[in-house]
């Protein structure tokens, strides 16, 4: 299948929601703001939940309102994210399965990204990320040469940068703003710290 | 680095306070504590008298927690040498073989401690917590109903069973759990929803209008849950929107829905004058979900 493009933003927010979190398994939605065809361009993330994963009401709002937020800002939504809180084991759970289907009903090449948090330390130099696409109706593990993370060393030290600084704390998904309705679940405060420290190569994709 | 002290302008009866609080609001922010902690034992042990054995306990679990080990290890030393016989700090030990995964260790630690005192419930929890981590479900859920037919009383089990059948996707014994929880805590608005968004999980009709009977029910217990808002308008427009329902149902639902639509929006329009995404997204979902 096709190649499939990591950016520094969607790296970093799925990164720094995994620390802020890091007793507990969360997910969350990738979104892309290019053009259907080619490489899947996974441009942003939207920070999900931490608690009561496989629970359908809060997923389905979630989804819904990403739905709608995206087709207000020329994006879409292209996979899912998901780290577990046991972290010996980063395979995808029936949930993780579940939705990704969901996604893959509305966008052919939608890819499953699952979080290894044995790998997230910082002595280890490859991205901690294990891929999926779907095959026949199965997700099957992608092929590591096919899954681009431009500029990852810039990125990875980034990302550990704004955890040195706490910059975790000021993340929101979608369960936060639950508890409370004026933190911004698109986060658009990270994502300008982020612009600010990423080079222009590495800016959008 | 600044020490807490000078950076938040506080004494150390402050900082004795404030690890207090968290102690009986039972809070998880291990971070904080080891920062706070750390520096009143290192500063003003001699200050603290009785306290300190508390708050070494106190401080070595959240020690634990953030991957401190040195600090944990000068802890438990501390508290071995004050109670060098103690069930408690021996579930410490074992606690810090648990953060290490040394499991089997910590696991003979515990069983010491239970052949001693077979009615050591601490201990029996370690164990559970252990397969937990081990990411054996099957074994801790069967642990913690064997733990639960003794000790029928115990919330924080009842509530731990609750998330493991979650997890394995058994939302029919996840609600058991939850009625045990809300029959005992009637005015907990969570453990309500909660259980409404079980049963919305488990879906079908009967089920759909359980959820919505105890979105409300969380609402009135608390009626800032936005959780149980959002969830009142999903059930009851679903419900709505079923086949099987009479007229006089559906129009019963559409009412709670739209009640509960008014009340989003009043919410969101009070805490968001600024952001306008959500509002306009907010008219969609609504218009989407009918």
């Amino acid at each position: 299948m096709g190649e499939v493009e990591l950016s520094c933003r969607a790296y970093i927010k799925m990164f720094l929601h995994s620390c802020l979190f890091p007793r507990c398994s969360i997910n969350g939605l990738l979104l892309s703001s290019s053009p259907a065809g080619g490489a899947v361009c996974v441009t942003d993330c939207v920070p999900m939940l931490h608690s009561h994963l496989p629970l359908a009401p809060i997923t389905q709002l979630a989804l819904t309102q990403v739905d709608v937020w995206c087709s207000q800002t020329q994006q879409r939504i292209v996979g899912y994210y998901q780290a577990n809180a046991c972290v010996s084991d980063s395979s995808p759970t029936q949930c993780a399965l579940k939705i990704a289907d969901k996604i893959a009903e509305q966008f052919d090449n939608a890819v499953l990204l699952m979080l290894d948090g044995g790998k997230m330390s910082p002595d280890y130099r490859v991205p901690p990320i294990v891929m999926y696409e779907r095959k026949d109706s199965r997700w099957m593990l992608k092929d590591k040469h096919t899954i681009m993370l431009r500029q990852w060393e810039e990125t990875r030290a980034i990302a550990s940068q704004m955890l040195e600084s706490g910059d975790h704390m000021l993340l929101v998904d979608f369960d936060s703003h639950l508890d409370d309705i004026t933190k911004d679940w698109t986060n658009q405060k990270l994502n300008t710290k982020i612009a600010e420290l990423a080079s222009p190569a590495n800016g959008n994709i | 680095m600044a020490s807490i002290s000078e950076m938040y302008d506080v004494g150390w009866e402050e900082m004795r306070d404030k690890l207090r609080k968290w102690r009986e609001d039972n809070c998880r922010n291990s971070e904080q504590i080891v920062d706070v902690g750390e520096e009143l034992i290192s500063e003003h042990a001699s200050k603290l008298g009785d306290d300190i054995w508390i708050i070494y306990e106190q401080v070595m679990i959240a020690a634990l927690d953030c991957s401190r080990d040195d600090l944990a290890l000068t802890c438990l030393q501390e508290l071995r040498k004050q109670f060098p016989d103690s069930h408690r700090v021996k579930r410490l030990s074992g606690m810090r073989l648990e953060a290490l995964e040394r499991y089997d260790e910590a696991n003979k630690h515990y069983d010491a401690i239970l052949q001693d005192d077979p009615t050591n419930t601490a201990a029996r929890k370690r164990k559970i917590s252990i397969l937990k981590a081990q990411g054996k479900s099957t074994e801790a859920i069967r642990e913690l109903n064997e733990y639960l037919e003794q000790f029928v009383g115990d919330q924080e089990a009842w509530h731990e069973l609750s998330e493991l059948y979650i997890n394995e996707h058994d939302y029919g014994k996840a609600a058991f759990c939850l009625e045990e929880l809300m029959m005992t805590n009637p005015h907990n608005h969570l453990y309500c929803e909660q259980y409404a968004e079980v049963k919305y999980t488990q879906g079908g009709l009967e089920n759909l209008e359980l959820s919505r009977k105890y979105f409300a029910q969380a609402l009135r217990l608390n009626n800032r849950n936005m959780r149980a808002l959002f969830g009142l308008y999903m059930s009851a427009s679903h419900i709505a929107a079923s086949p099987k329902v009479s007229a006089k149902v559906k129009k019963d639902n559409v009412k709670y829905a739209a009640w509960a639509a008014t009340q989003i929006n009043r919410a969101y329009k009070v805490k968001l004058s600024i952001w306008t995404a959500t509002k306009s997204s907010l008219l969609h979902l609504f218009s989407k979900m009918d």
